[in-house]
């Protein structure tokens, strides 16, 4: 699995638009050969009409709220903050590369009314293990995933060479169990909850002119009522919104991009000290038995090494901890044009991101004199 | 070692003379037991960067005679209890000279770190030690903070105004640091017990340590994950 090619939203719509008429001559192979033990499913018809875009969310870091548990658990905040944006990266990539999917997108937070929306949580990760708990629904609210996730090292993953991932297995299960639920669906469900996720966004802008559209079943799940006319200019303002909506999301995602590109040769490192210290901790006991005892207890020599053990030991997990610090998380401001006007949106991405849909908000509303 | 070896081998053979009929007391020194809390009862800040004062620390030298002639002491008192003077030369077991004077040796090695840099917030405290490993707490109400592995258990807390680490090694050796603040926050002392379960007394050395301001030197360095340690000539 490679990353070299982090393509934003806009450029995944143009390599879609430009490849949909080759993708009525040409099929893909089922499989991609794959570096770890599984393979990545590729869809029999990458580029097909009614390819449904995907969400991904930035995971849940899953820090405990109690801060003195952090030490015990080995969870570094820092770097747990960091790789809920970075795992999504990767695994937004993996996604494309299965061709299965329309636009996938890295959301700062969930974007109810997306296609299809992933969210995750990290149960645990370091060098040795990563637990995510995935859970997948589409915007009609239909449950297509909800499942731990994991995946464990061995020594032949580290040193990470050429953009891969120790845990590249773990992300291609994901995809492929996605492509398989995919593939039950005919294709006129898909484009209902293509329609649906359409008439959420718009409900959501003003739900008195669009609320009629769509019904809840007795289950909760949404489902077309009917559909606006052909050439309705509300529905015009709404797909103008939202594509304006897209392109901040698409900035964000190349701003995931680029944090995920600055911090894996570091992280990768981090891993693998990480991984080679839990097992130098695990070994410790081990070594101990087998080791030649320098001189009778109690005396210098012997006191010496038990001390030296435990010195070094305590080397090594500090040099980690001071490696943790090194994660430098800062956001650069996005500078964003609606209608002429330039916006400049400061603070967390996430915050960017709400400020953002306030003002397209705002926009609908001048544009048509409704209320929200 | 700072002292010469030399000054071991004659308290060495001082020791020998008496730590056989020491050891059979089987006494050791009452130990204050300390009760450690979750935070200070009163807000004491060492954060700082701290060098060694020698003028001011414990003489090891001196430490180690005076051990002995309390070993002395309680040998003599034992003879005479018992009416039994056995005497070991260069002896090994409970109390013997090489046990004894490598508990000295120990705390000398422990303690010689001649700069500290103290890192400390609301819930945290981080004793950075030149050539050895940082004493790290987390500190939060009610509890104490305790952490295990297999090669020793930590144990750190608040003793009022103390802040105190314990290490628990295998082998019958344990290590405690109490650091103690002056009142004007100028000078810090570290009194540093080493126990092993060969010898019937604790060894306790005290580092008594003074403020500074760094980057007086004209560099300072932090530590990167791709580069290692790196330099600067620009001070911080």
């Amino acid at each position: 699995m490679h990353h070299k090619s982090q393509m934003s939203g806009l450029a995944q719509r143009l390599l879609r638009l430009c490849l949909y008429p080759l993708s009525l001559v040409f099929f893909i192979g089922s499989v991609q050969a794959a570096e770890g033990g599984m393979a990545l499913h590729l869809s029999q018809q990458s580029t097909e009409k009614v390819a449904l875009d995907v969400g991904l969310v930035i995971f849940n870091p899953g820090i405990p709220p109690d801060a003195s548990t952090h030490s015990k658990l080995g969870i570094f905040p820092e770097i747990r903050k960091s790789e809920a944006k970075f795992m999504p990266v990767i695994l937004r990539q993996v996604l494309i590369n299965s061709g299965a999917w329309g636009v996938v997108r890295v959301l700062p937070e969930p974007l109810e009314a997306s296609e299809l929306l992933l969210t995750g949580k990290i149960l645990q990760s370091n060098g040795l293990r990563l637990a995510i708990q995935v859970q997948v629904h589409d915007a009609s609210g239909r449950r297509w995933l909800d499942k731990v996730y994991v995946d464990e090292t061995t020594a032949s993953d580290y040193p990470v060479t050429g953009g891969g991932d120790p845990y590249m297995d773990l992300y291609r299960q994901i995809a492929n169990e996605l492509l398989t639920l995919k593939q039950s669906l005919s294709g006129k469900q898909q484009q209902d909850i293509r329609n649906v996720a359409l008439m959420r966004y718009a409900s959501s802008l003003s739900p008195e002119v669009f609320g009629d559209y769509l019904a809840r079943t007795e289950g909760g799940m949404y489902k077309l009522a009917r559909l606006p006319a052909d050439g309705d200019p509300m529905m015009a303002r709404v797909d103008r919104i939202r594509n304006q909506e897209y392109l901040f999301i698409d900035t964000v995602d190349e701003q995931y991009a680029k944090l995920y590109e600055e911090m894996a040769p570091t992280y990768n490192l981090w891993r693998e000290y990480g991984r080679e210290q839990a097992l130098y901790t695990a070994t410790y006991q081990d070594r101990v038995a087998q080791r030649e005892r320098r001189g009778r207890r109690g005396t210098y020599a012997a006191m010496e090494q038990t001390y030296d053990a435990y010195k070094w030991s305590k080397i090594h997990e500090q040099d980690l901890d001071d490696l943790a610090l090194g994660f430098n998380n800062e956001v650069a401001p996005t500078v964003m044009e609606v209608s002429g006007k330039v916006f400049r949106l400061n603070g967390t991405l996430d915050s960017q991101y709400t400020e953002w849909r306030n003002i397209l908000r705002e926009i609908f509303v001048l544009e048509t004199g409704l209320t929200p | 070692m700072n002292t010469p070896n030399l000054k071991f081998k004659l308290v060495a053979v001082l020791l020998s003379s008496c730590l056989a009929l020491a050891s059979c007391s089987g006494g050791g020194s009452s130990r204050k037991k300390t009760e450690l809390q979750g935070q200070s009862s009163e807000s004491v800040d060492f954060a700082g960067s701290w060098e060694l004062d020698y003028s001011q620390s414990d003489n090891i030298q001196t430490k180690l005679d005076s051990m002995a002639r309390e070993l002395r002491r309680d040998a003599e008192r034992r003879a005479q209890g018992s009416n039994q003077g056995a005497i070991s030369v260069g002896g090994s077991g409970y109390n013997s000279a090489p046990s004894v004077i490598g508990l000295a040796r120990m705390s000398d090695l422990i303690t010689r770190s001649p700069l500290l840099k103290i890192e400390q917030s609301e819930h945290e405290i981080k004793v950075k030690r030149e050539e050895n490993f940082a004493l790290g707490c987390e500190f939060y109400a009610g509890q104490y903070s305790s952490i295990e592995t297999p090669l020793g258990t930590e144990i750190c807390g608040w003793n009022g105004r103390q802040m105190v680490f314990k290490i628990l090694l295998p082998e019958g050796l344990s290590i405690q640091h109490v650091m103690t603040l002056a009142s004007y926050g100028g000078k810090l002392n570290i009194a540093t017990t080493v126990v092993s379960d060969q010898v019937s007394y604790p060894f306790t050395l005290n580092r008594v340590y003074n403020r500074f301001v760094p980057g007086a030197s004209g560099y300072s360095c932090t530590v990167t994950l791709t580069k290692g340690k790196v330099c600067t000539t620009k001070a911080k």
